[in-house]
C-alpha cells in the first residue's frame, strides 16, 4: 500500500504566491484531477510533486519519507509526462519507442506494433515525428504510458492535442491503471468528469487554492 | 549551534544587526585607513633600490589579497546555498561578486602601474598575472550569469556551481609564484615564517589589509540589506518597513 | 551494474544516432575550424614567416573556438523537446545519463577535430616532435573542452543572449590552452612534453570524476 502526500506547499514563481498551505494525501487507486486557469499553478504543482522543483516551505512525501531523501526510490517508481512530448523529431517512432523503454528499465522485450495499435498508430512504424500531426506525436509520447512499470503517473494536460478517440483510449488507460492500485494525478483546463472511477479534484484560482 | 546558524541565515534577523555593526565595521576601516596610508606614504622609509614607488604596494598587495579572499567567499557562500539552502548565503554571493571583480581590476591595474618603473613594462604573460586576469574574467562571467537569470534563487544556485569549479584558479594564483618562474616577486609574507620585510613596512601593510578587509564587510553589509528588502518584498515585516 | 553500462550505451547511441542523421553541426564545426585556421595565415600575410612558428598555436586556438560553437548542442534539442525532464526523472542516475551525452559530443565533435588537426599538421610540414605533442596535448585537451563545456552548457543553455556560454568557457579552457602550448613549444625545442601532459592528464581526471556530476546539479537546478 503506498501513499503519496503534500503537507503545507507553497509555491512563489517570479515573486508570485501562487499557492499556500496545500495538503494532499493519496493512496492506492487514487485519481486526482488538477485544474485551474493558465497561469494558476498547475504544471508547476505536477512538476513539484514529481521533484522537478525545489520548494521552501513544504514537503512532498512517499510513502512518508521526503522524497528528497530517497530520490532514486521515489523516482524509480513515478512517470512524469509534461505538455511537450519529449521524442526525438529525426528518430523513427520504433527508435524513439526504443529509447523510452531502455530509460523504464524493464527487461522485457517489447512489442512495437501491439503498443502502436493500442494507442491507434497502427503501421506508423517507421515513421519520423516531423512527418506527423500534432495529435499523433502526443499519441506518441503517450506511449510511455503503456511501456511503464510505474505505480505513481503525473500527467501534464494528457488530453491536450488528441481527438474524442484518443481521449477515449487515454481515459480508459487511466482508470486501469488506477483500478489496479495505481496513482494517478493529472491536469486539465476545464473540470472533467470520467464515467466509471471516482475522481477527486482540486482547484487553484490565481492567489488562492 | 544550530539554532544561532539558523538565526544568522533569517533575513530579517540579518536585517536588524547590519545596520549596528556596519556602523562599527565602518569605524575600523576608516581609522585603519588613515593609520595604514599614514604609515605607509609618510613614515615608512623609501625602498633602497625602487625609491618611492614602492609605496604603491600599499594597495597593490592588499588588493589581490582581497580579490583572492572575495572569489573564497563566493565559492563557499555558493557551497553553503547549495548543500543548505540558506538564502542569506545567495545574497552574500550576489552583492560580493562586484566587489570582487573590482578589487581585481584595483590589483591588475596597480600593478601595472608598478610594473613600467619596476620591470620596465605594463604586463608579461607570466603565470601569476595571466591567472590573476582569468580571475577577473571568472568574476565578470559569475556577475553575467547571475543578471541572466529572473529568478533570484536559481541564478545563485547557478552562480554558485560556477564559482565552485573556478576555485582552482585560487591555489593556482596563490602558489604560481613558487610553481614556476615568474618576472612577479617571491612571497613575503607567511602565517609561518619571519617576514622577510622589514617592520615598518609590515605594519603599514597589515594596517591597509585590515582596512581593505572592512571595507569589503561594510559594503557587503549594506548592500546585503537593499538585496534582502528585494528577495524578502512579499513577507510582513517588509511590508511594514516600506510603509505599505 | 550491467542495467547502468546498458543505458549508458543506449543513451551513447541515441546522440550518436541524432547527431548523424542530422549532419549539419558536425560539418559546420569542421567548416568552422578549418576556416579559422585559414584566417591566420590571410591575416599575416603568405609570406611570412610567423605562421610558420605559429601553427601549433593556430590549430589549438581554431579547435578551441570550434568546439566552444559545437557545446550546445550537448543539451539544446533535449531541453526543447522536454527530454531532458525524462532523463533527469527516470530510475538511472542523471549523472551517468548526462557522461554519455558528454562522451557523445566528444566523439562527434572533438574526435574529427583530432584528425583533421594532424591532417592539418602533415599538410603544413610540422616536424615529426611537433605533431606528436598536439596530437597528445588534442587528445588529453578535446575531452577537457567537452566536460567543462558540457557544466557551461548546463548553466546556460536556454538563455536570452547566446555570447554567455562562451564568455563563461573561454577562461575556463585558458589552462588547458597555456599547458597545450607550452608542451608544443618545448616539443619544438625538442625538449620533453612529460610535465604539461601529466598535468593536463590530471586536469581530464578531475574532469571526468566531477563534471558529469556537475552538469547534473546545474541542469537540475535549471530545471527548477
Amino acid at each position: 500500500m503506498s501513499k503519496f502526500s503534500i503537507n503545507n506547499l507553497e509555491c512563489i514563481r517570479q515573486n508570485n504566491i501562487l499557492f499556500k498551505g496545500l495538503n494532499l494525501s493519496m493512496e492506492d487507486g487514487g485519481l486526482l484531477q488538477i485544474n485551474g486557469a493558465n497561469g494558476s499553478g498547475k504544471s508547476s504543482l505536477l512538476q513539484i510533486c514529481a521533484g522537478l522543483i525545489q520548494i521552501t516551505t513544504g514537503e512532498v512525501l512517499w510513502n512518508n519519507i521526503n522524497i528528497n531523501q530517497r530520490r532514486y526510490e521515489f523516482q524509480n517508481n513515478i512517470l512524469y509526462i509534461g505538455h511537450t512530448n519529449a521524442i526525438k523529431a529525426t528518430l523513427t517512432v520504433e527508435e524513439n519507442m526504443t529509447i523510452i523503454h531502455s530509460l523504464t528499465g524493464s527487461k522485457s522485450k517489447i512489442n512495437y506494433s501491439t503498443i502502436l495499435k493500442k494507442i491507434g498508430m497502427s503501421g506508423m512504424n517507421k515513421i519520423f515525428p516531423y512527418n506527423m500531426s500534432a495529435g499523433q506525436k502526443r499519441r506518441l509520447g503517450l506511449t510511455r504510458l503503456f511501456m511503464t512499470k510505474s505505480k505513481l503517473w503525473f500527467l501534464d494536460e494528457p488530453f491536450n492535442a488528441l481527438d474524442k478517440e484518443g481521449k477515449k483510449i487515454i481515459e480508459n488507460l487511466i482508470i486501469n491503471h488506477c483500478a489496479k492500485g495505481g496513482i494517478t494525478i493529472f491536469t486539465t483546463h476545464q473540470k472533467m468528469e470520467i464515467d466509471g472511477y471516482p475522481l477527486q479534484s482540486i482547484h487553484l484560482r490565481n492567489n488562492n487554492v | 549551534m544550530y539554532k544561532w546558524i539558523h538565526q544568522f541565515g533569517s533575513p530579517k534577523y540579518f536585517y536588524d544587526i547590519s545596520l549596528h555593526l556596519s556602523k562599527w565595521v565602518t569605524i575600523v576601516c576608516i581609522v585603519c585607513f588613515i593609520g595604514g596610508l599614514y604609515g605607509g606614504l609618510v613614515l615608512a622609509p623609501a625602498d633602497y633600490q625602487q625609491g618611492d614607488s614602492f609605496r604603491i604596494i600599499y594597495v597593490h598587495v592588499p588588493a589581490a589579497w582581497m580579490s583572492l579572499f572575495i572569489y573564497v567567499i563566493l565559492a563557499t557562500s555558493g557551497a553553503i546555498s547549495l548543500i543548505w539552502h540558506i538564502k542569506i548565503t545567495d545574497i552574500i554571493a550576489r552583492v560580493s561578486a562586484p566587489i570582487g571583480a573590482s578589487f581585481t581590476f584595483l590589483a591588475l591595474s596597480t600593478g601595472a602601474i608598478w610594473g613600467k618603473p619596476m620591470w620596465g613594462t605594463y604586463w608579461v604573460w607570466d603565470a601569476r598575472l595571466t591567472s590573476e586576469l582569468i580571475l577577473l574574467f571568472l568574476y565578470l562571467g559569475y556577475i553575467a550569469l547571475q543578471s541572466a537569470f529572473d529568478d533570484k534563487r536559481i541564478a545563485a544556485r547557478a552562480g554558485a556551481i560556477l564559482a565552485l569549479i573556478g576555485i582552482i584558479n585560487i591555489p593556482i594564483i596563490h602558489y604560481s609564484v613558487e610553481w614556476w618562474s615568474t618576472l612577479h616577486q617571491g612571497p613575503t609574507i607567511t602565517k609561518l615564517d619571519k617576514p622577510s620585510i622589514h617592520l615598518t613596512m609590515l605594519i603599514p601593510l597589515i594596517l591597509m589589509v585590515i582596512a581593505f578587509k572592512t571595507f569589503y564587510i561594510a559594503i557587503a553589509l549594506i548592500k546585503t540589506r537593499s538585496e534582502i528588502l528585494k528577495y524578502e518584498c512579499n513577507s510582513s515585516w517588509v511590508k511594514k518597513i516600506l510603509g505599505n | 551494474m550491467s542495467e547502468y553500462i546498458n543505458i549508458f550505451n543506449v543513451i551513447l547511441k541515441r546522440d550518436l544516432m541524432l547527431a548523424f542523421r542530422d549532419k549539419t553541426d558536425f560539418i559546420n564545426s569542421l567548416i568552422f575550424f578549418i576556416i579559422v585556421i585559414t584566417l591566420f595565415p590571410l591575416t599575416f600575410g603568405t609570406k611570412s614567416t610567423i605562421v610558420n612558428e605559429i601553427i601549433p598555436g593556430m590549430i589549438w586556438i581554431s579547435a578551441l573556438l570550434a568546439t566552444c560553437l559545437s557545446l550546445e548542442t550537448i543539451f539544446r534539442s533535449d531541453f526543447e523537446d522536454g527530454s531532458i525532464e525524462q532523463l533527469t526523472l527516470s530510475r538511472y542516475p542523471l549523472t551517468l545519463l548526462v557522461s554519455a551525452k558528454i562522451f557523445a559530443h566528444w566523439i562527434t565533435f572533438g574526435m574529427p577535430l583530432i584528425i583533421i588537426s594532424l591532417l592539418m599538421g602533415i599538410l603544413l610540414s610540422l616536424s615529426n616532435e611537433i605533431i606528436i605533442a598536439l596530437f597528445i596535448t588534442l587528445i588529453l585537451g578535446t575531452p577537457i573542452l567537452s566536460l567543462l563545456g558540457s557544466v557551461m552548457v548546463a548553466l546556460t543553455i536556454g538563455l536570452r543572449g547566446g555570447m554567455l556560454l562562451n564568455l563563461l568557457i573561454l577562461p575556463l579552457s585558458m589552462p588547458v590552452l597555456i599547458f597545450s602550448t607550452v608542451a608544443i613549444q618545448n616539443a619544438a625545442l625538442n625538449q620533453s612534453i612529460i610535465a604539461e601532459t601529466y598535468f593536463l592528464a590530471g586536469i581530464l581526471v578531475l574532469a571526468i570524476t566531477l563534471a558529469p556530476l556537475a552538469t547534473a546539479t546545474a541542469l537540475r537546478i535549471r530545471l527548477s
